[in-house]
């Protein structure tokens, strides 16, 4: 890796990804010092030095990877969490959407009923006013009750006076006929006394 | 338009479009004014979203009558009538489609028109006036059909019971008068100023509006504003409000009303008066609530004023939309 490139690639990868620099050179220094090691001619203290500084920067490099593997799946259950929590959000406001609705059309019909209740008060308190049926009715049969019995005396005494009418008509006829035979006869007898003495006194 | 013009201005009438994003008001010089409601609404609106997209002369006389179709809005100014096409008007073409005038008897004056409705079962509009009489026009033939006389002075409003097709007017005279449509007799006359309840005689015998939902009827002016059921024809329940009540609605479970006063009257219809919410103007003519559109259901109110206050919850003005 010449300097240009490692330039290049530390720029690119700095934009994509500036943690992953540090690793990266890691992992390159690594593979330098292993080549190193293998080539160069050392002590076997100082190779061994070297082969567990090389062996401390793998597990370095080691543990960093698989610390970024944990946060790569604690990413992912952070995503799959956050989806559910966003899907029971929207459940939530589709469901007070249609509460919203449905009291609206509640409110509607409350207000359906209070103005019929407030149309039959109204009513109500009209016909309050008016006499009741009953007592009309009563009053009612009581007037036709008299009005039958004073009708009935009427007819009584009508027919009384009629009679009475009748009996004075019988009793004042029956009067006249006899003075009317009373006066024949008075004037037969005086006819007859008449007739009488003239002949008596053509005799 | 100067300033002492807008002071002295009164807006007599409104009307949403059918779509439900405009609203027409119509004012005493004549004019008709159109404004956005979408624009108003909107949350990025400014002071000018609030002033009219487009206003324009309709009637020499003051228009104290609008209502609009499914796609005409009708003006009633100076004795005539005068339909716009709503399309053409949101193009800003201001040209009426055509302009009727009832026959009125005399021709030396000139009756105006007080209020207009649709009565819905023979698509033929009810028009009130003050020659004391309710024409009838044919609104598929265009021409008048038929004079309802019995009125002996002028007319204030008309209503109209869906159900039972029958036309109630109310007029200066104090009598509530119920019209056959088809026959065109007088089935019954009301005279409100003879209930003792109702009358106020301090304020006359005038009833200035009449509304109806086919069973109940509300009725107010110079009486009380009362609530009368229709098939007893007894008033049931009387609204202890100041003032004469210039326009009233049933709406939901209570009764709106305005009139002399700077508020909106909120009455329950047992005869409480649940809420007084004030207002721009000092006294309002109109009331008007949005039923076409489900995204600007606005209440607005109008009156000796050249505000027209919007109203987006029932209880408080959010706004006012001015001339």
């Amino acid at each position: 890796m010449g300097a240009v490139t490692d330039d290049e690639v530390i720029r690119k990868r700095l934009l994509i990804d500036g943690d992953g620099a540090g690793d990266d050179r890691k992992i390159n220094l690594l593979l330098k010092s292993f080549s190193k090691w293998c080539n160069s001619p050392l002590t076997p203290e100082e190779g061994f030095t070297q082969y567990q500084r090389m062996l401390g920067t793998l597990a370095q490099c080691e543990f960093s990877m698989g610390k970024t593997l944990m946060v790569y799946d604690m990413n992912l259950r952070e995503m799959e969490n956050y989806e559910k929590i966003y899907t029971d959000i929207e459940q939530n406001i589709t469901s007070a959407h249609e509460k919203i609705a449905e009291c609206k059309k509640e409110i509607l019909r409350a207000k359906r009923i209070r103005k019929n209740r407030q149309e039959y008060d109204a009513l109500a308190k009209v016909i309050q006013q008016h006499p009741d049926r009953h007592e009309t009715l009563k009053q009612l049969e009581a007037l036709d009750k008299e009005l039958q019995q004073l009708s009935h005396i009427k007819e009584n005494v009508d027919a009384k006076l009629e009679l009475r009418k009748k009996q004075f008509h019988v009793l004042l006829s029956t009067i006249q006929e006899l003075q009317q035979t009373l006066e024949n006869d008075e004037k037969s007898e005086n006819d007859d006394n008449n007739q009488g003495s003239p002949a008596g006194n053509s005799e | 338009m100067g300033p002492v013009e807008l002071l002295h201005m009164s807006v007599f009438s409104q009307s949403f479009s059918p779509c439900g994003r405009f609203l027409a008001a119509g004012n005493n010089y004549g004019e008709i004014a159109l404004f956005s409601l979408s624009a108003a609404l909107s949350p990025d609106a400014t002071a000018l979203s609030q002033k009219p997209v487009l206003t324009f002369t309709a009637h020499e006389g003051p228009v104290f009558s609008l209502l609009s179709t499914n796609c005409h809005l009708l003006s009633a100014g100076n004795g005539e009538i005068s339909a716009w096409s709503w399309n053409e008007l949101i193009k800003k073409n201001v040209k009426p489609m055509w302009t009727k005038r009832p026959n009125y008897k005399s021709s030396l004056e000139i009756p105006e028109i007080n209020a207009m409705i649709i009565n819905p079962r023979d698509n033929s509009l009810v028009v009130g006036g003050g020659d004391n009489n309710i024409h009838i026009l044919d609104l598929e033939h265009g021409v008048f059909k038929a004079v309802l006389q019995g009125h002996s002075d002028y007319v204030h409003c008309v209503s109209v019971r869906e159900r039972e097709g029958e036309i109630l007017s109310g007029g200066e005279d104090g009598a509530v008068r119920m019209w056959d449509s088809r026959t065109g007799q007088s089935v019954h006359c009301i005279e409100v100023y003879k209930y003792e309840n109702c009358a106020r005689p301090q304020y006359g015998k005038w009833i200035s509006c009449v509304t109806t939902d086919s069973d109940w009827m509300l009725c107010g002016g110079g009486p009380h504003l009362s609530l009368w059921h229709l098939r007893s024809l007894s008033p049931t329940s009387i609204f202890p409000l100041k003032g004469c009540q210039r326009q009233a609605v049933f709406h939901q479970d209570m009764i709106m009303s305005v009139g002399e006063g700077p508020f909106v009257s909120h009455c329950l219809l047992g005869g409480d008066i649940k809420a007084q919410i004030p207002c721009t103007p000092q006294s309002l003519n109109t009331l008007q609530f949005n039923s076409n559109s489900t995204e600007h259901r606005v209440l607005t109110v109008g009156g000796s004023s050249d505000h027209i206050d919007v109203f987006t919850n029932l209880s408080y003005r959010a706004f006012s939309l001015s001339f």
